[in-house]
């Protein structure tokens, strides 16, 4: 069973919130199920979709062509015309010019029961639930998870949806239960957990997308202290004052509010301040498509500051693996007292995917922290290793942005200098050995060429490379970047114009790496990355 | 308790700083008599001469980055509330870039204190016209004369929120300590301008000895501060506002601890 279902409107029409909702309906009967979202950067109107993908297989990606399509606006059936292959449900309100419709008085149930026409969405699902073979009650018990008490209206316009459905229609297929509930989680709803897992005290954010339900997730459920400052600038500077004070901080936002944080990267730096940045790409530059997926930020957050200091970057490769690599970056970035990123993309932080977490492969990592002390604190106490002794207030600990002795005093002394220097650098090697022995990429799959990429592209990567017969090689780690052998051809798949990965694998190895690449906003899909592998072959 | 560090003061003789920071020395004494262990009084400074500050005392300290002081301080209170927050920043430092922050800064009322070192001029990049330097301010980026009005820190921290805002002067020691003491004392933002001469770029120790008038009124009126705040022919100096209010980092939500297998099961 490979199901893969659309539904489109207008903002506003609970697009979003009702392929989450159909995510989680499938996800009841122990599918495995990817859920993407497009969506305009607007509030009322325009288009939205959201693509819910069941499949007894584990997807990290949604299919090109849909089995399903459910209409809520007649200007958004053109749109999405030429990749349905299934049938349309539709709302009578209008008619959809394909062969095999089934149209629902979504407009018309929603008035007579005297509601706001947002509920129109309870009203197709319930139909769906009926044409899909799946009783009322795996819906209305979705419902009830997600809205408790506010869950009246959808739970009366879904009866009304089913039962209109059930007296027209036959079902289209029958959708069994083949093992039980596991949650359905967006990406960012795992960065926050591995944060929180790893030992997250506090959260600081300007909202920017797609990171923001970063922030709106942590302020909700109070899992940190979380605070919407001034901007990005203010974030990441309470975030330094926070770990300064010894509470593991982390910060989230795109590449423009990146941007505005370099200068305190440089700081988090020079300083040995541990902070976590959780940097969402979306399609740049600039502004740019600001709702829509992109991996063009790589060489920005690989060397985003002035000046020379280690940094650890690493890029999730599933919805999955962004709570395991969170939770390691927080203590990475406290074992080596040095600023972390994790470099994610719209598409893996707002697409939603059925997950298996086992919360105990991540825990905090305590590192020994000081927090008295006689005199000055010696700081940054130059060591063979590069990471000095941690000290945290009551200790008389002094940081500073300034080249500084080994007590965090100022210096322009030479010799002091170029000590301090060279202790800061050593830690890169630490780094390396440390996330040699991690997971720095991931490889699936056998076959003479090897398809290489990073980030979300990974999951359209590993189906269709799979499938085909290629190795499948995802990078976790960006800086250091660990390379696998690589042997036979290499194709590089990214979302950016240049191949950015490619070009460092090129640098790195000296092979000529193919790409294949899309800028338009658009993550891969398995389909579609087929056809464009029989091209390049 | 020994205050000096090793750090050589590098600042120029006969140096506004100085007073400020003898000042400071003197405040952190008559706390650490209070009872006040002088760890958990965690200073930090931005760019400029004033900066250096961080390096001529032995408490924690942070030397930041130009005009980030209170979102750094601000993360540290709320990451220990135990801490006092004691911020020195410069009149560049604090009004031109990093304006936003002490803005929302006072607007919170976060608990934390910021002295700001008034030179009228950026000194340590060898003297131009800075938020608060005079029309007509011949400074090197602004050879003919500056051609924008001073802003008023005093005035602006009012409208802003601030629940302590006062005037200090470099050139009085025993009233400036008087002013960080009760401006580091108080519950929530505190601001304290602090006049400072600078001998190089911008000499005013004969301008302010002649105009200072140290005044004793306090208001928790706002409009009432901004009246006393207001500078004329002659210039106040003391405690103009002093009110109480809700701090941020007590009102601020607390993390409730959760597991983590109740939050996956949310999902």
């Amino acid at each position: 069973m490979d199901y893969n279902v659309c539904i489109a409107g207008a903002a506003g029409d609970g697009v979003r919130g009702g392929s989450v909702i159909l995510g989680r309906v499938f996800s009841s009967l122990g599918y495995d199920v990817f859920v993407y979202q497009e969506y305009q950067s607007l509030i009322r109107g325009g288009h939205n979709a959201g693509v819910v993908r069941a499949s007894e297989k584990k997807v990290h990606s949604h299919r090109f062509e849909y089995d399903a399509f459910i209409c809520m606006r007649d200007y958004v059936f053109e749109i999405h015309k030429k990749r349905i292959k299934g049938f349309v449900l539709h709302d009578s309100a209008f008619e959809c010019d394909h062969p095999d419709t089934y149209s629902v008085p979504m407009t018309d149930m929603v008035k007579e029961r005297k509601l706001s026409p947002i509920f129109r969405n309870a009203v197709a699902l319930g139909a769906m639930c009926y044409l899909s073979g799946i009783s009322i009650e795996i819906l209305k018990d979705v419902f009830k998870r997600e809205y408790g008490k506010k869950a009246e209206p959808d739970l009366v316009l879904a009866d009304d949806g089913y039962r209109y459905a059930e007296e027209q229609y036959d079902p289209v297929r029958e959708i069994g239960k083949i093992g039980d509930r596991r949650p359905v989680m967006a990406g960012n709803d795992l960065i926050a957990g591995g944060l929180v897992q790893g030992g997250l005290e506090c959260y600081y954010a300007y909202p920017m997308t797609p990171s923001s339900s970063i922030l709106h997730l942590l302020a909700r459920q109070k899992l940190a202290i979380t605070v919407h400052p001034e901007s990005e600038i203010s974030a990441i500077m309470m975030a330094i004052g926070s770990a300064y004070a010894g509470k593991r901080s982390a910060v989230g936002t795109s590449g423009g509010g990146f941007a505005l944080m370099a200068e305190s990267v440089s700081l988090a730096g020079m300083a040995e301040v541990p902070v976590v940045i959780v940097e969402a790409q979306r399609s740049g530059p600039s502004t740019g498509m600001a709702t829509y997926t992109a991996q063009q930020d790589l060489y920005f957050v690989l060397y985003p500051a002035h000046g020379e200091f280690p940094l650890i970057v690493a890029s999730p490769l599933t919805v999955e693996d962004a709570f395991y690599l969170s939770g390691e970056l927080l203590n990475l970035a406290w074992k080596f007292q040095t600023p972390a990123i994790l470099l994610t993309d719209k598409h893996l932080s707002e697409s939603y995917e059925t997950v298996s977490i086992e919360p105990d492969r991540v825990h905090k990592e305590e590192p020994e922290i000081v927090a008295m002390s006689d005199g000055i604190f010696k700081r940054y106490e130059v060591t063979e290793s590069g990471v000095s002794p941690m000290a945290v207030p009551p200790a008389i600990v002094k940081a500073n942005s300034n080249e500084h002795d080994e007590y965090g005093i100022t210096t322009d002394d030479a010799e002091i200098a170029e000590r301090m220097y060279s202790k800061r650098m050593r830690k890169e090697t630490g780094i390396r050995k440390t996330i040699e022995k991690l997971e720095p990429y991931r490889i699936e799959g056998d076959g003479d060429t090897t398809l290489i990429t990073w980030g979300s592209t990974y999951g359209a990567v590993v189906e269709a490379g799979i499938e085909s017969g290629f190795k499948v090689v995802g990078i976790r780690y960006l800086r250091p970047l660990i390379l696998p052998e690589l042997e036979g051809d290499v194709i590089s798949i990214e979302c950016n114009y240049s191949g950015l990965l490619a070009n460092l694998i090129e640098k790195e190895t000296g092979k000529e790496v193919k790409r294949i690449l899309r800028w338009d906003g658009r993550p891969f899909t398995p389909d579609e990355l087929k056809r464009k592998m029989e091209e390049i072959q | 308790m020994k205050l000096e560090t090793h750090a050589r003061n590098t600042w120029c003789p006969g140096c506004g700083n100085f007073g400020i920071l003898r000042a400071l020395k003197n405040t952190v004494a008559k706390l650490i008599d209070d009872g006040v262990d002088p760890g958990r009084m965690v200073v930090s400074s931005g760019i400029g001469c004033h900066g250096k500050i961080a390096d001529y005392v032995a408490v924690p300290s942070f030397h930041v980055i130009h005009g980030r002081v209170p979102p750094f301080l601000t993360g540290v209170k709320l990451a220990n509330p135990e801490l006092i927050t004691v911020g020195f920043a410069g009149d560049g430092d604090a009004l031109n870039e990093g304006m936003e922050h002490l803005i929302h800064s006072a607007k919170r009322n976060s608990d934390i204190t910021i002295f700001l070192h008034n030179n009228g001029v950026f000194s340590l990049t060898t003297g131009q016209a800075t938020s608060t330097s005079p029309r007509g301010f011949r400074g090197r980026s602004t050879p003919y004369g500056n051609p924008e009005d001073p802003l008023n820190p005093c005035a602006l921290m009012i409208v802003s929120g601030a629940t302590f805002v006062a005037r200090g002067y470099a050139g009085n020691v025993k009233k400036l300590e008087w002013v960080m003491y009760e401006a580091i004392k108080h519950r929530g933002f505190s601001f304290v301008e602090i006049l400072q001469p600078c001998v190089i770029f911008n000499n005013t120790w004969k301008l302010y000895n002649e105009k200072v008038d140290w005044i004793d009124e306090s208001s928790s009126d706002p409009e009432e501060a901004l009246k006393l705040s207001k500078i004329g022919d002659r210039i106040p100096a003391g405690i103009f506002l002093k009110k109480e209010k809700d701090v941020y980092e007590d009102v601020i939500e607390k993390p409730e601890k959760m597991d983590i297998s109740s939050f996956l099961d949310k999902f």
